[in-house]
């Protein structure tokens, strides 16, 4: 260790001493300094040595000992990263989720690495050379469908970074993935703003935005969030990329709804773990999420009760105005009968299920008349 | 049961065909692609001086009459948020992605003297508390803007996925050979000044992105020194990458800031002059004796034996953040403070000699 030089002995009285020279004058000095190594040895667990393995050194592969402990209620609101040592008397940052019911998924650490393994650019990865020029009336409808999916990545963008802050960092891995969550959202809004903008036409009418509000007044909570915003914009989401995808007018288009739906089944994975765990550790959750989902219904419904998306899918799923109403309305209703399943299907598997006769219309036009929703 | 329902034809309103933003706009990829640049043409390129946008509606899309109020969002103006270059920095952000599971060749990492890996772990510690701040704040700010500012929201979304990767680089340097997380230092809590808790993006971003990061910055760039294997090579090069388009974002938006808001420059001095009486604080890694720069002594001197060069190696590194700090300043557009005997940091850059 350093030692401090030994004290000097006083110099004999003289003049009033000429000013110090600047410190940079003695730059080149052998400088000693006397350090406490108080922090040495603090651990609460030492000897750790995770491995990579055929996938690379994941987040999940850190849960190992301590560092994987992570506990129903965390109380420390600083910015003490799990397992380590906290130091007392800091000022708290103040997080406002601090149950674990609250926001835990298990399969979060992995949805994380597996983002980060299917990223993309949409800059370079689209082919945007393969789009060629569409009858006005086909372009319109895209560009209309685009602003909508503009719309949603926004409240997608809104919501999460809304509460990202708000969570601690116990449970750091739901955080990491949100963070991966955000990101995805923010390349939705680029890319379906980039396909609206490189064919002959434009962004067309926003969307009526009751969803939307639903989603982001969603107050009580995450978990309240999680239900308007991933479970049931989710899957309606997805089910749209899904039929957009297979009415692609284009590699580019094709390549950029396939991609947004990978993106958008991981969110949508969190979050029925997510529900399935608050349900399971939290009192009171299930009756809460039962009552979530039928205002939702509500919400969703009117959206769904305005004509603009709707038409605009049909003149995709036609191929033009002209069989729109016939044969684009038909596919949309497949697209309909095709959501209202897969959201049936999460109800019944996350324990809520839902009567398909009491749906509010337009949803229960859609249900399977022989779904007894058990 | 509806017409859509049963299969059979209906009306169609179309209406919509005929509300609808600027026409006939056809972008066209350049030699990176499709970029935010390329498609920012026309009316769409133009984010306006002050925002009234309070449905969130995608900038250059026909409004509607009838749509909630979603978004009161406190960041309105331009000059509260915009760069020059944002499209640039998200694109690049999205171009320069990395893994930390498989882009770090974690098979380089051999055992260190205990001396040294403490001093790792206690690096490690630190650093991942720190990236914790850098992901929540920007993240909150974004939602609080409203998306006719998308491209500086994009860059930030970006960030926040840079710090994530970040806290998880270094949790898993500190849990990957034979030691552990050691004690928080509690440098990022909600103390007044903090980033945390500013009140103003601008008063945010000096904060974080010019003066915080800007440090660190200066410190990953320092990654050859630090670095005891190729892993931690590769760490301190990717986050440095990512760092330093942080640090532009901040510096590219006070110059925009102090060049169309002139009325406001004497307020972000104010916000420079705290920071800089953080510059070397507890916050940084080489601010004065901390447990964390003695951490950095062992790791830059080799061990506890070569503690006092060490230190004078972290003395080199203070400096030269200094002076970065003040060229960031200067490039910014605040380089007066320099002049007129505002800022202490030539001073501090003569104390740190």
């Amino acid at each position: 260790m350093a030692r401090k030089p030994a004290a000097k002995p006083s110099p004999p009285k003289q003049p009033a001493p000429k000013p110090a020279p600047p410190k940079s004058a003695v730059a080149d000095e052998k400088r000693t300094f006397e350090p406490k190594y108080n922090w040495m040895n603090k651990t609460r667990q030492w000897g750790v040595r995770v491995k990579p393995g055929k996938a690379g050194l994941k987040l999940g592969d850190l849960n190992v000992g301590i560092y994987g402990e992570t506990p129903t209620q965390w109380a420390d609101q600083s910015r003490n990263p799990r397992g380590a040592v906290p130091r007392r008397g800091m000022p708290p940052v103040g997080y406002s989720i601090r149950d674990k019911a609250g926001l835990w998924a298990d399969c979060a650490a992995d949805l994380y690495e597996e983002a980060i393994q299917r990223r993309w650019a949409p800059a370079t990865d689209v082919p945007w050379d393969t789009i060629e020029p569409l009858p006005d009336d086909v372009e319109h409808a895209v560009c209309q469908v685009c602003t909508e999916l503009l719309g949603y990545a926004n409240v997608d963008i809104e919501t999460i970074t809304g509460w990202q802050h708000q969570m601690s960092y116990g449970y750091h891995e739901v955080k990491q993935f949100l963070a991966t969550a955000s990101f995805d959202a923010a390349r939705h809004y680029e890319c379906f703003r980039k396909r609206a903008l490189a064919n002959g036409g434009g962004l067309g009418l926003e969307g009526p935005g009751m969803v939307n509000r639903m989603i982001l007044e969603s107050r009580g909570g995450w978990t309240e969030a999680v239900v308007y915003l991933l479970l049931m914009r989710g899957a309606f989401t997805m089910t749209l990329y899904k039929y957009l995808g297979r009415h692609a007018h284009n590699d580019a288009e094709r390549f950029i709804y396939e991609h947004a739906l990978a993106d958008k089944a991981r969110h949508v994975t969190y979050a029925l773990d997510h529900l399935k765990y608050a349900m399971a550790h939290a009192d009171d959750v299930l009756q809460v999420v039962r009552t979530l989902i039928a205002i939702g219904e509500g919400g969703l419904t009117r959206d769904l009760r305005d004509p603009v998306l709707a038409e605009a899918l049909a003149v995709i799923f036609a191929g033009g105005v002209a069989k729109a109403a016939g044969r684009g309305m038909a596919v949309y209703g497949d697209m309909m009968r095709d959501y209202v399943a897969t959201y049936l299907g999460y109800c019944r598997w996350l324990g809520v299920p839902r009567d398909p006769a009491r749906l509010p219309p337009p949803l229960n036009e859609y249900a399977d008349s022989t779904d007894t929703g058990a | 049961m509806s017409e859509a329902a049963n299969g059979a034809e209906r009306e169609l309103d179309l209406g919509w065909m005929d509300r609808t933003g600027p026409l006939e706009t056809r972008a066209e990829p350049g030699k990176y692609g499709l970029t935010i640049a390329d498609i920012s043409i026309g009316d769409y390129g133009e984010a306006p001086e002050a925002s009234d946008n309070l449905t969130g509606r995608p900038r250059g899309a026909a409004a509607r009459p009838a749509s909630y109020r979603i978004g009161a969002y406190p960041v309105r103006s331009k000059n509260d948020i915009w760069l020059d270059n944002a499209s640039f920095l998200y694109e690049e952000a999205l171009q320069r992605q990395w893994s930390s599971a498989t882009d770090v060749p974690w098979h380089t990492i051999e055992p260190l003297p205990d001396d040294v890996e403490q001093a790792e772990c206690q690096l490690a510690t630190f650093l991942t508390e720190v990236e914790f701040v850098a992901g929540d704040v920007p993240a909150r700010w974004v939602s609080l803007t409203t998306p006719d500012f998308y491209e500086p929201r994009q860059v930030l979304l970006a960030q926040v996925m840079d710090e994530s990767r970040h806290m998880d680089v270094f949790r898993k340097r500190a849990l990957a050979n034979g030691g552990g997380l050691m004690q928080a230092t509690g440098a990022t809590s909600g103390f007044v000044g903090s980033i945390d808790l500013s009140r103003d993006f601008t008063e945010m971003s000096s904060r974080l992105h010019v003066s915080g990061e800007g440090s660190v910055l200066t410190l990953f760039r320092m990654g050859e020194l630090m670095a005891q294997n190729e892993a931690e090579k590769v760490i301190y090069r990717l986050c440095a990458q990512d760092e330093a388009r942080h640090v532009a974002f901040g510096v590219m938006h006070l110059r925009y800031m102090s060049e169309t808001a002139p009325e406001r420059r004497e307020e972000i001095h104010c916000y420079l002059d705290e920071a800089e009486g953080g510059l070397i604080g507890a916050a940084n890694p080489v601010g004065q004796l901390t447990p964390t720069s003695e951490s950095m002594a062992i790791i830059l001197g080799g061990g506890k034996d070569h503690f006092d060069d060490g230190m004078n190696k972290i003395i080199a590194i203070r400096r030269r953040q200094l002076q970065e700090y003040r060229k960031r300043v200067i490039s910014a557009g605040f380089g007066e403070r320099f002049e007129n005997g505002r800022s202490r940091v030539a001073q501090m850059i003569e104390e740190a000699a």
